[in-house]
């Protein structure tokens, strides 16, 4: 019978210690893994939703950021140039801003409101029903794309028109408002649950603020062509244009992840901690206490002939199943956790219905294992101490004595 | 051949053994030298802490001598390495205890298959060792009960056929019978009486007269010493 | 204005200023706070004369004289965010941020707080203003405030996460109970076999159960408390906060107690009722 087996049926016999002992594993276990998950799951999910527009760069006037900070002047010469660079294979300026939108009659609801040129193919967007904005001749009602919740906040169709007065900048008065037809309904990746957004023509939108003329943008979306990747059309924005920022996604998220996501990295770090040290004391006491209500029979098998090494590896295999068991089952629970736990944090306001808390990576699930692993071997430690230097002559008296 | 021309199996001289103690060391063993012979039995008598037990287990390379020399089938034993002690008592020694420590969660087949499976058996050879043992010790039909759901008779019975799973040369009895009553002892006796006739040397350790008188040569211990018998 | 802090708007070109210093009279440059991190970050001290731009390239800038240092608010969703962060007087700002194109520049604010004489008062004004003034937005501060969910939502996620520790811990209790108690099962059976009744061990443990229960929680909340002044300490430290990220209130410890003695006491009754209910010569036999 060898040391595993061996390890098995020394669990079995203990029948209730056993199972408290792999079930506190599974719960710590649990714990455990949503807290690898939580390290970089808000970075691996807002870098998936940069991503998913199909745009990798992003152009500001500073590091600050399109939101808050300063607009660029002169976007659209900007944009040609940058377009016309042979790494690059689109570029897109947006305007961002507040407004108010409402249906003929209705009261007005507060909206995000995107400006776009809509010569470009490639959107930030993805049409669920209508059309997506077209070159339509001046003059005429201007195109409205709205999201869902939008449509069903001013219980608009297609077709139907929408007046909007768009907050023109701090200081600005309201305009009159403009009106616009809703060509469509999209889903916007950056939207969060109670968020109404729309997106006009970025000309209309600035004529709606009286400043037809003012060429400006908050962001310039930008995607590189494919065989170059982001970082070589970053290099040459920055070349062909010292005077803007350029910032790779997978840049703009290591900034994020210092700056915004610390928070979440630091809990994962410390509960880590605390589950893992948990574990280690759960299983140490478990054999510890196994062991020395076994002494007499540990050295009646040491008497028998069985060496250091396989009384050691006993111990170490019964650390090892539990540990092992306990961290296979901490897996669906620490998926059915995790989900959990990522609703609740989902309903902080501003955080896109697309963004994610807790996300799976294989990464994830390897240092899980790694880590059980170190634990059962670490937790084992002072048990098998105790049987490998265990006196077998003076325990054998100490039995009979007993 | 008598066991005095037989060859050596064990040669213990001068063996000594203190134990440290808070309150001053305890000399359980003071200068003891003896021998063994191969298919001997021996019986070693004496009161409560005359060093019997701490002798047998010298012998049987559980513990380790102070000082003096013990050889085992030629070879000295004292300075080895735990591993190579663990080999021996493995393959040449087989020990039966008092409380018999069984394991509790095998069954009775099983723990019999322990040793076998440690030493390196294959499954078929320890099936079979196994099952001529369990017939030997006439338990063949207990062979798959747990040792809860044995007697005291049984159980040390399924004790003795772990002891000789491999062979020994050299078979320990440490007070074999002490938590069994006088008939279940007689037959534990008689069932030691068959491994030395069939050629495995047999040390018993006992206070019981009766049982020190089936042995072919009695040592007398007290205080630590050899005090008569046939050494 | 837009929403967006005072430290983004302005490109603070921090110059020397002591060409400013030299062609102003001191005493009639305006006077700015400064936030500590930014005073520690470019080595300011107070009456020191900066110049502040709101154009990214530093254009037009303007000087000011520090008057004092002060602690942002706490937020710990700008956990990592440096805070560097300057205030200005109302007309300073606006002189220093107007867009010259807008007539209206010098007369619009992003907000007005208003106090008022009695804090319950605060929901019906707000509601009379925002009727009289379309447009706009008035809110009462002790209202349901979105800017309170986050610390809300975290809230809650702690307690979840409390929840599982809880049962993590329970687990290991009742494992530990189990081994403790199992070690007197030679004990239990003698007494059982003398004749002492499975009622009378009972309360016997439950006894014992509420004294190691209650020990063990009040142990617990003293170390949480020894621990709460480290761990404030180091992530203030590490975040350059002044947040505080612990705090055991006489709430907490008793709903702490709360807890842990009922969980102990229940751990010790259920693994001592397995032993109980076992036959008393399956107790004392070996």
């Amino acid at each position: 019978m060898n040391a595993f087996a061996f390890a098995a049926r020394s669990l079995i016999r203990q029948p209730g210690r056993s199972a408290l002992g792999i079930l506190g594993i599974a719960a710590v276990g649990a714990l455990l893994f949503d807290m690898l998950l939580l390290s970089r799951g808000l970075v691996v999910s807002f870098r998936d939703l940069l991503d998913r527009d199909g745009f990798d760069i992003r152009v500001t006037a500073t590091d600050a950021g399109p939101i808050g900070g300063p607009r660029l002047p002169h976007a659209s010469p900007i944009a040609a140039e940058v377009a016309a660079l042979p790494e690059v294979a689109d570029a897109v300026p947006i305007l961002m801003s507040d407004a108010e939108a409402s249906h003929p009659g209705g009261p007005p609801v507060a909206i995000s409101l995107l400006g776009i040129d809509a010569r470009s193919g490639r959107h930030p967007w993805t049409i669920s029903s209508g059309h997506d904005l077209e070159d339509v001749a001046a003059g005429t009602s201007g195109e409205l794309l709205v999201n869902q919740a939008l449509a069903a906040s001013l219980t608009a169709a297609l077709g139907d028109e929408i007046a909007i007065r768009v907050r023109c900048g701090p200081g600005r008065a309201p305009l009159p408002p403009s009106t616009f037809r809703v060509v469509g309904v999209a889903e916007f990746p950056f939207d969060d649950a109670v968020q109404l957004s729309g997106v006009v023509r970025r000309a209309r939108m600035a004529g709606a603020c009286d400043a037809d003329g003012r060429d400006e943008a908050d962001m310039i979306l930008v995607s590189s062509r494919q065989g170059g990747g982001p970082d070589a059309a970053v290099s040459a924005i920055r070349r062909r244009r010292p005077d803007v920022h350029a910032a790779t996604n997978e840049q703009i998220v290591a900034r994020l992840a210092v700056s915004r996501f610390t928070y979440f990295r630091q809990i994962s770090t410390v509960l880590s901690t605390i589950t893992l040290l948990f574990g280690f004391l759960l299983i140490t006491v478990l054999l510890t206490v196994s062991v020395n209500q076994r002494l007499g029979e540990i050295a009646a098998v040491r008497a028998l002939g069985f060496s250091r090494a396989r009384v050691a590896a006993d111990v170490l295999w019964q650390s090892a199943l539990l540990v092992g068991i306990g961290g296979l089952l901490a897996l669906p629970v620490g998926v059915v956790l995790s989900i959990w736990l990522d609703a609740i944090l989902k309903t902080m306001p501003g955080i896109p219905i697309a963004l994610h808390f807790f996300v799976f990576e294989p990464r994830s699930l390897l240092l899980h294992a790694v880590l059980l692993a170190v634990t059962a071997v670490l937790a084992a430690a002072y048990p098998i101490a105790l049987v490998t230097t265990l006196p077998i002559a003076t325990t054998l008296r100490n039995e009979v004595v007993s | 051949m008598t066991p005095a021309e037989q060859p050596r199996l064990v040669e213990a001289v001068g063996l000594t053994r203190t134990f440290p103690m808070g309150a001053g060391p305890v000399h359980a063993l003071r200068a003891v030298s003896m021998q063994i012979a191969a298919g001997d039995y021996l019986a070693i008598r004496g009161p409560s802490g005359c060093g019997k037990s701490t002798l047998l287990h010298i012998l049987g390379c559980v513990d380790t001598p102070t000082g003096g020399t013990l050889i085992f089938d030629g070879q000295s034993v004292g300075a080895l390495p735990d591993a190579e002690r663990s080999a021996i008592r493995l393959r040449g020694i087989g020990f039966v205890f008092q409380r018999f420590f069984l394991l509790p969660m095998l069954t009775a087949a099983e723990n019999i298959e322990v040793p076998q499976a440690e030493a390196g058996a294959g499954r078929r050879e320890r099936r079979e060792r196994t099952a001529e043992l369990l017939e030997y010790v006439g338990l063949s039909h207990r062979a798959t009960h747990r040792p809860s759901q044995l007697s005291g008779g049984e159980a040390q019975r399924v004790a003795i056929a772990r002891a000789l799973a491999n062979r020994p040369r050299l078979l320990l009895a440490d007070e074999p019978t002490g938590e069994l009553d006088r008939a279940t002892g007689d037959q534990i006796a008689a069932l030691l009486d068959r491994v030395q006739h069939d050629g495995t040397a047999v040390v018993v350790v006992t206070h019981d007269a009766a049982i020190a008188a089936r042995a072919a040569r009695t040592l007398n211990m007290a205080d630590g010493r050899l005090v008569g018998g046939d050494v | 204005m837009r929403a967006a802090t005072i430290a983004g708007l302005l490109a603070i070109a921090l110059a020397a200023g002591s060409a400013f210093a030299g062609a102003i009279p001191a005493d009639s440059i305006p006077t700015i706070l400064v936030s500590r991190q930014l005073r520690e970050a470019q080595g300011l001290a107070i009456g020191d004369i900066v110049s502040l731009s709101s154009d990214p390239t530093g254009a037009h800038p303007q000087p000011f004289r520090i008057a004092g240092s002060y602690e942002p608010m706490p937020n710990p969703m700008l956990l990592g965010a440096s805070r560097h962060e300057v205030r200005l007087h109302l007309p300073d700002l606006m002189t220093l941020t107007s867009d010259e194109t807008n007539p209206l520049a010098s007369e619009s604010v992003d907000a007005i707080n208003v106090a008022v004489p009695a804090p319950t008062d605060a929901g019906a004004l707000a509601q009379r203003l925002a009727s009289r003034i379309p447009g706009l937005v008035v809110r009462s501060t002790s209202a349901n405030d979105d800017r309170a969910a986050p610390f809300v939502v975290l809230e809650r996620f702690h307690l979840a996460i409390a929840i599982v520790t809880v049962i993590a811990s329970s687990i290991f209790l009742l494992a530990l109970m189990l081994m403790l108690v199992d070690e007197r099962r030679e004990t239990v059976g003698i007494l059982r076999l003398i004749g002492v009744r499975r009622r009378r061990i009972l309360l016997h443990v439950l006894a014992e159960g509420v004294v190691v229960a209650a020990a063990g929680a009040l142990f617990g909340i003293v170390l949480s408390v020894a621990f709460e002044g480290g761990i404030n300490r180091f992530f203030q430290w590490r975040y350059d906060t002044s947040l505080v990220f612990v705090r055991i209130t006489p709430a907490i410890a008793l709903r702490s107690i709360t807890f842990a003695v009922p969980l102990g006491v229940a751990a010790t009754f259920a693994s001592s009722w397995t032993l109980l209910r076992r036959e008393m010569f399956l107790l004392i036999r070996r």
